[in-house]
């Protein structure tokens, strides 16, 4: 099984919030025999649009809790990433980072991890630091893993699950046989400055927990904020 | 089912038809609007966003047009009734998850106030040039059902129509209104919640361990349940079987001989069949005096309006002439046309565009019936003073065209010379 499903799954169990309140919004393609093993509700939507997919679900629905699996927003969708950590809508995104274009995203068996078709002639172009971007915009909690630190990623997971708001963890799952490479190649630093983040060629990969606080989420303050100008009218979003 | 008196803001208003197809959205029982603002269809989501919150409705804008719709989508599958509204390229980027919609089969309905185009056009005036967009805009083959208001009143009503007709036959339905309706003030009357027929979700209801998303009842259309219920669903834009499950062995129909080798088929065919073989329940025209016509005049949304006067001089003076407004601009009443075809003269069709129902028409009448666009360019509606002289000229010619003609309006003459009808190939 894909790393990444397999910590969600323990992360699932973990954090006991129940598998029927965890849907899956992703934009490639999962093995749907997997997907029977692991008991939860997937959609597969368009290519990019996995995070307003989930957020119309969680604002229809909010009992639910969305999780989104996306690449690592050098494909499309990045928009709507900056704007759900601004709104903290109440999600779990999890970034497969290939590294921008190294693979398709998801993907668990590999290519040649050098030269995939679109960049023939290698690569030079720099990864986003995603955990910086997520921070910034105003997520509430931000971690990054390599796809082999399964039991911190379980962890993260569970954690996500169950925290209030918009959280990104950053998982670094590049094809099978250099995960090892990566894992190798880490560094814990939890409570690290995101600005020290960055994804640089010959240095070490920083992974950990970087960021925990507390904001609004997006319902919270719709709630607060309409109950104050129409009273009694208003017809509350039930949490 | 009869509307929940909640969502009904019963009473008689001066509103327009922005503003009354938001009421009429509400009263069906929409829960949610994920909205980017776009003229002229600021109106209907300001005013959903007004009323909203008294309905427990929730209206949230998004980013981008991209994230409104696919916000939509989410939103239908956690259960709820779900909408956008847009207009001219805004609808364009639309396109990509109307298409996902349509192959999920999940219920949603856009408003389209239609301006002029192409591209940002003239944001503020009327067009009707969205309506093949509205049909074919996104990729691949599927159906969707397209309804068009002529006023403000009707508005309100087809926003009910069009919820009632998604949640029917799980499918996108567009309310192709257009700027000059959106924008025209009139009396609406919105009726008590008992008066309004709502079509619930199509609920599964059997064993939960017996659920396939796509399996289908006789009318082709399948129950649905909502995120969240426990039955663990795989929905895809791929090809998929029954289950939900992709089918990328066997292409694009349900009985490929290689599917059958596998026993999996796929659904794809079933998108355009449950339409194409439901129309004669979707399908809803009006028409007047056609039974002895010589001359009929087929019209839509705003057009249908502009052209009644035009029909009303020409009855006035003689001449018989009937009129078919569609109600459903998608699926088209071609049955209807054929029979009409063999026993008119011919059509007259006025639309805010350079020829796209017109073609549809003249598909139908098979050669059988002239057939001559009234075509305008945009930004206003006819004179109707055109529409009755192309009435007039299709009376008076002696001879069979072969292809549509395409009547000159006055201004055009002006302008360019020349007679008043140019052959269209």
């Amino acid at each position: 099984m894909d790393k990444i499903l397999e910590a969600l799954s323990k992360g699932i169990e973990k954090s006991g919030i129940g598998r029927k309140r965890v849907c899956l919004v992703t934009d490639i393609l999962y093995d749907p025999e997997v997907l029977e093993t692991l008991k939860i509700d997937l959609f597969h939507t368009s290519r990019g649009r996995t995070i307003p997919f989930a957020t119309g679900m969680k604002l229809a629905n909010p009992k639910l809790k969305p999780v989104v699996i996306m690449g690592d927003m050098a494909t499309l969708g990045g928009n709507h990433f900056v704007h759900a950590c601004r709104r903290n809508m109440d999600l779990l995104v999890i970034c497969a980072n290939h590294f921008v274009y190294r693979r398709v995203e998801g993907e668990s068996a590999s290519g040649d991890y050098d030269t995939v078709s679109y960049s023939p002639y290698l690569l030079f172009e720099n990864p986003l630091n995603i955990p910086h971007i997520a921070r910034s915009c105003g997520s509430v909690y931000t971690a990054r893993w390599t796809a082999l630190h399964t039991d911190e990623l379980t962890r993260s997971i569970s954690h996500g699950l169950k925290k209030k708001g918009l959280s990104v963890i950053d998982v670094i799952s590049p094809p099978a046989e250099l995960l090892d490479f990566y894992y190798r190649h880490s560094e814990i630093r939890n409570g690290e400055d995101t600005i020290h983040t960055g994804i640089e060629e010959e240095k070490k990969i920083i992974v950990g927990e970087f960021l925990e606080r507390e904001r609004p989420t997006f319902i919270e303050s719709y709630n607060r904020q309409l109950e104050e100008v129409l009273g009694d009218q208003f017809v509350k979003i039930e949490v | 089912m009869k509307a929940d008196p909640r969502d009904v803001f019963t009473g008689t208003y001066y509103i327009d038809g922005d503003v009354a197809m938001a009421y009429g959205a509400l009263a069906a029982g929409c829960k949610f609007l994920g909205g980017y603002p776009i003229t002229p269809s600021t109106e209907a989501a300001e005013a959903f966003a007004r009323i909203a919150p008294r309905a427990g409705a929730r209206f949230i804008q998004m980013e981008d047009e991209l994230g409104s719709i696919a916000s939509v989508l989410g939103a239908s599958w956690a259960g709820q009734k779900a909408m956008t509204i847009t207009s001219g390229p805004s609808y364009s980027l639309m396109m990509e998850n109307i298409s996902l919609g349509a192959a999920m089969e999940i219920p949603f309905i856009i408003i389209n106030i239609q301006r002029a185009g192409p591209s940002t056009g003239v944001p503020t005036c009327t067009g009707q040039a969205d309506v093949m967009q509205s049909r074919w805009g996104g990729n691949g083959d599927y159906e969707i059902i397209a309804l068009a208001p002529d006023s403000p009143q009707e508005g309100f009503e087809f926003a009910v129509k069009a919820f009632n007709l998604a949640e029917r036959y799980r499918c996108p339905v567009m309310l192709m209104s257009d700027e000059c309706v959106g924008h025209m003030t009139e009396k609406v009357v919105v009726p008590e919640a008992s008066k309004i027929d709502i079509e619930p979700r199509r609920f599964y209801k059997g064993p939960a361990d017996a659920y396939l998303p796509y399996k289908r009842d006789p009318d082709l259309v399948s129950p649905i349940v909502k995120a969240g219920d426990g039955y663990g669903i795989y929905i895809t834009g791929l090809s998929h079987d029954e289950k939900g499950h992709p089918v990328l062995e066997s292409g694009n129909s349900y009985d490929l001989e290689h599917a059958r080798a596998l026993n999996r088929k796929s659904t794809d065919q079933y998108l355009v069949d449950k339409i194409r073989k439901n129309r004669d329940k979707i399908i809803e025209i009006q028409e007047e005096n056609t039974e002895d016509a010589d001359v009929v005049v087929v019209s839509y949304g705003i057009s249908s309006r502009v052209a009644y006067r035009a029909v009303e001089q020409a009855r006035q003076e003689g001449y018989k002439v009937g009129t078919l407004r569609l109600i459903t601009v998608w699926p088209f009443p071609e049955e209807r046309i054929r029979e009409l075809a063999g026993r008119v003269k011919g059509f007259v069709v006025p639309e805010i565009n350079y020829g796209q129902i017109v073609f549809e028409v003249d598909r139908c009448a098979e050669g059988r019936a002239n057939v001559v666009l009234v075509p305008h360019g945009g930004a206003s509606v006819h004179q109707p003073e055109d529409i009755y002289a192309a009435i007039r000229q299709l009376l008076e010619s002696k001879k069979r065209y072969e292809n549509v003609f395409e009547f000159r309006t006055i201004l055009e003459r002006k302008v360019f010379g020349g007679g008043m009808l140019k052959n269209r190939s």
